[in-house]
């Protein structure tokens, strides 16, 4: 073996250490001292050197905390939303956007990818304004064109959830249109011309051909889409910030006002703990799932 | 291109009743997609032209178009008025991102390389660790980061976000890197170590132009995710000289919270960077943001 192939251990540590280093110190660090923190009775004005050690009592407090479980549930319903409204319209959308027929794919496609690189905070807004019971464009469109009556569209605690997830969809169905895209691009076009001299119409070859062949990438989306929505907080946070009462809080939501707007650390703590476990509970149970479900498609 | 349209235009002639559903089938699809393009790039427009109105213009009529009573009052007052700090924040925002991403990709590049290519102890559980921040939720960290950061005193620091930033960026950068570096060639670095190249000038001067496209795909990433990020700025930053872009336009919702076409010109003038950005280079964009979601 030549020696700069196999470089000095010193060259390779200094290298190493500051990224490594600052790696372990933000994200390492914090993560063993929230499950430290997360066994005290701490609140404003306490430091963290006189707070309560209490034990397990924050997570007893945890699993019966039904906002707790609301938000979770909430975060839930947004995957549920996502995964349909996200990837279900981006595939449909795609399908009628690779057909001959489609004039101006480019500009379909830059047009529609713009939403993913705005901010969530900007989006946030942007829907508040459409959705605004008073001025908002939404009731607008319901007066002048539907002839409807105005609604407090993000005071309507029962449907609040629907319409705090519209604009996650919105955003991002673009973006898995490009992806999915990307992988149809890869199909070998022959499939297609055989299937449609066989006489399969669109719908056929959607379900039966193109489904199946780019089941890989969907599986990518699917992990994309949950993982992104076990941690929405950005764009709620500027529609409703959890409201009308706590009917559209999720974890992070939660969290947050616990930790700083209600300055109780650690409670806090015990709640980012327990954000942790479920988000990596969700994430790789649906995976274990989605490998099952597969597995048992292969077949 | 050519081929679709030939395939387009073959049409077995006299079945007229197929030819009709054929352009009804064709106006359908254009229309439905036409309607999603539109609805993405019309928010854009709307606050566009509501930029130009007053508060009580918007407030009357919130979809006319002011032809004739465009103003551009809400930019000077912005733009004019330092209590809205707006340059500041893009100022902030702008330091932090470029200075997030230059770091970002050199450090994903040099550990992608050595996680890639050299073979020692650590290297499987680095690679390991590496994987687990990607798997991290962000939101868990916020609270223990804020206790620490404040507690060490670097909070409310100009330099306070780089590291949440760049730490955050790099498991997806050095991933990008190590599976690009993989599919280069070992000979290229054997050669170069027979020429007398030590390890560090084949680093820089062999590998690093060869994985040029990989590091800007991790470079345009981590632009949006940089200048978009909210939740760690919201937690660090209560400095409002320190605010970045999402943070100061939060501001814009509690303090100014009824003038709309205010807010939206403060959401034009800092999303403009992003914009002019994205659609000159969105092929770029797009591909590479769709590469690092993927491989990532």
């Amino acid at each position: 073996m030549l020696d700069a192939l196999k470089p000095k251990k010193s060259t390779i540590i200094l290298y190493l250490f500051i990224p490594v280093a600052m790696f372990v110190f933000t994200v390492f660090v914090p993560l063993v001292t929230a499950f430290y923190f997360s066994f005290f009775e701490w609140k404003s004005g306490q430091t963290i050197y006189t707070a309560f050690y209490t034990g397990i009592d924050n997570y007893k407090t945890l699993i019966s905390d039904s906002i707790f479980w609301k938000s979770f549930g909430n975060n839930i319903y947004l995957v549920v939303a996502c995964i349909i409204g996200q990837i279900g319209l981006a595939f449909v959308l795609v399908m009628f956007a690779n057909s001959k027929l489609t004039i101006g794919k480019a500009v379909h496609r830059t047009f529609g990818f713009f939403p993913s690189t705005i901010s969530a905070v900007c989006i946030g807004l942007i829907w508040s304004i459409i959705f605004h019971s008073k001025y908002g464009l939404l009731n607008w469109f319901v007066v002048n064109v539907l002839g409807g009556a105005k609604q407090a569209w993000l005071g309507d605690s029962a449907h609040v959830m629907l319409y705090v997830s519209i604009p996650l969809i919105w955003q991002f169905i673009g973006y898995y249109m490009v992806i999915l895209f990307s992988a149809i691009a890869g199909i070998d076009q022959q499939i297609f011309e055989s299937a449609e001299i066989d006489g399969a119409n669109g719908f056929q070859t959607a379900v039966h051909i193109t489904m199946p062949m780019i089941m890989p990438t969907l599986l990518v989306c699917l992990t994309l889409c949950i993982a992104g929505n076990m941690k929405a907080f950005d764009s709620i946070w500027t529609m409703t910030a959890g409201g009308p009462g706590y009917s559209s809080y999720v974890m992070a939501l939660y969290g947050y006002t616990v930790s700083f707007s209600q300055s109780n650390m650690g409670y806090g703590s015990a709640i980012s703990v327990g954000i942790f476990v479920l988000s990596l509970a969700v994430i790789g149970g649906s995976r274990k799932l989605i490998g099952l479900l597969t597995r048992g498609l292969g077949e | 291109m050519s081929k679709q349209k030939n395939a387009s235009n073959f049409q077995p002639a006299g079945h007229s009743h197929k030819k009709a559903s054929y352009y009804v089938g064709k106006v359908l699809i254009n229309i439905v997609l036409w309607v999603f393009s539109l609805s993405c790039i019309f928010p854009l427009f709307w606050m566009g032209y509501s930029s130009l109105k007053l508060k009580r213009q918007f407030n009357a009529d919130v979809i006319s178009i002011p032809w004739k009573t465009a103003t551009l009052q809400n930019y000077t007052d912005i733009l004019g008025n330092p209590d809205y700090h707006l340059g500041e924040s893009m100022w902030n925002s702008a330091r932090t991102t470029v200075i997030s991403i230059v770091l970002i990709v050199l450090f994903s590049f040099i550990i992608g390389y050595i996680l890639a290519r050299v073979r020692f102890k650590l290297n499987r559980p680095l690679y390991a660790m590496f994987l687990m921040g990607m798997l991290i939720p962000i939101h868990s960290l916020l609270v223990p980061i804020y206790v620490v950061f404040k507690n060490l005193g670097i909070s409310n620091q100009w330099y306070t976000l780089l590291m949440p930033y760049i730490s955050f960026g790099l498991p997806m950068g050095i991933f990008l890197v190590e599976g690009y570096v993989k599919s280069i060639p070992v000979s290229l670095e054997e050669a170069a170590a027979i020429d007398g190249s030590s390890f560090s000038r084949s680093l820089w001067s062999i590998i690093m132009p060869l994985c040029r496209p990989i590091l800007v795909t991790v470079a345009i990433i981590q632009i949006f995710s940089c200048w978009n990020e909210f939740s760690f700025a919201l937690v660090l930053i209560q400095n409002v000289h320190l605010q970045t872009v999402p943070l100061a336009l939060t501001q814009f919702k509690g303090q100014f919270g009824s003038d709309y076409p205010l807010q939206m010109t403060a959401m034009l003038i800092t999303m403009s960077p992003i914009v002019v950005l994205y659609f000159c280079f969105s092929n770029q964009i797009i591909k590479g943001m769709v590469a690092g979601a993927v491989k990532g």
